[in-house]
């Protein structure tokens, strides 16, 4: 069986991609049922590089009909990723700004966490 | 006596606020109001009822809110948060029944649900759409997070010692009721579910998520839960 870079490639990004999932369950920074999904999703681009005629039902619906089609579709669907990722970093930065407005109603109110209660 | 604090985060509620907050007062120590950027007078409304006030000078979105409440609690001193509605949709005398898990130690966190058969085994009068809007927020939340909570989208929720000091909401807008679920799975929280009755008017139908809000919002916690 010869393989295409592209089958070689597919499946290691794959394998360092759930790797790194089940790495941040491990730190306790992902749940163990999202790295499942992420498994899934991974361990199924994996399955489609080295097995791309197992989507032939597919091939009627969407008109992917050769490997090369199929590399575009998987590269396109990358990019969606991507694009979701900076959303994800831009939120990021509004949660940053959400933190400041945080502390300065917390300061106005003088219940920053220095300024804590004594319990009775 | 464990010291209960109430958590109102409010975005221009000044017409209907002072009424929730004076029946929390009722059954809790002390009640927080996050006024989220209001600019109708919720604040003043809330500090003549009785509430501390703490304001975000921009619109940050409920999740941010309540999170700003529940440090503003921790800081007070608080065991025990129960958090509301601002709207007026939750019963705060329903307040007892949420908090009784906790008091018993029976469950770290307490989500009301609105769907389940209430006292006397009569039903809250809920509109179709908000029935499928909930169970869409359920299923999405349960594929998250594997958790499944009946309401999980509902507002009215009880953090007891260990989810008040462990709870670190990082998603500002209503994305945050699935959050909770996430933490509440990921931190091993024990769960208890209070049935409560709800009061929904055509002003709390109004404030309520529109559906390509409410699609967005589903978005979102599908790509985070890929991409944390």
């Amino acid at each position: 069986m010869s393989l295409t870079p592209y089958q070689i490639i597919a499946p290691f990004v794959s394998l360092i991609a759930i790797l790194y999932a089940w790495n941040l369950v491990f730190r306790q920074k992902k749940s163990v049922w999202e790295a499942i999904l992420w498994t899934l999703f991974w361990g199924s681009i994996a399955y489609l590089a080295l097995k791309p005629d197992s989507i032939d039902y597919l091939t009627a619906a969407s008109g992917i009909q050769d490997r090369e089609n199929a590399v575009v579709v998987t590269f396109l669907g990358i990019l969606f990723f991507m694009v979701f990722y900076i959303v994800i970093r831009l939120e990021e930065l509004s949660q940053r700004q959400t933190r400041m407005i945080r502390k300065m109603g917390l300061r106005e109110a003088g219940l920053e966490k220095e300024n804590t209660v004594e319990k009775s | 006596m464990p010291r209960i604090v109430a958590v109102i985060p409010a975005y221009n509620e000044a017409t209907r606020i002072a009424g929730v907050i004076r029946d929390a007062l009722q059954h809790v120590e002390q009640v927080i109001v996050v006024v989220d950027g209001a600019t109708d007078g919720t604040a003043n409304v809330s500090r003549a009822a009785g509430a501390i006030v703490i304001e975000h000078f921009e619109n940050c979105g409920a999740g941010a809110a309540t999170m700003t409440g529940i440090e503003a609690a921790r800081a007070f001193g608080a065991d025990i948060v129960i958090t509301l509605d601002a709207d007026g949709q939750h019963d705060p005398h329903d307040i007892p029944a949420v908090l009784a898990p906790l008091l018993s130690n029976s469950a770290d966190i307490v989500f009301a649900n609105r769907f389940g058969p209430l006292r006397g085994k009569s039903r809250n009068k809920i509109p179709a759409i908000r029935r499928l809007f909930n169970g869409i927020g359920n299923i999405v939340t349960f594929a998250t997070t594997g958790r499944w909570v009946r309401d999980s989208q509902c507002g009215f929720k009880a953090f007891g010692p260990k989810a008040l000091a462990e709870v670190d909401l990082k998603m500002d807008g209503f994305e945050f009721c699935t959050e909770i679920v996430r933490e509440s799975a990921q931190r091993k929280w024990r769960l208890a579910e209070v049935p409560t009755k709800v009061m929904y008017s055509e002003y709390t139908m109004a404030k309520g998520q529109s559906f390509a809000h409410g699609i967005q919002t589903a978005l979102k916690i599908l790509l985070r839960s890929f991409l944390r």
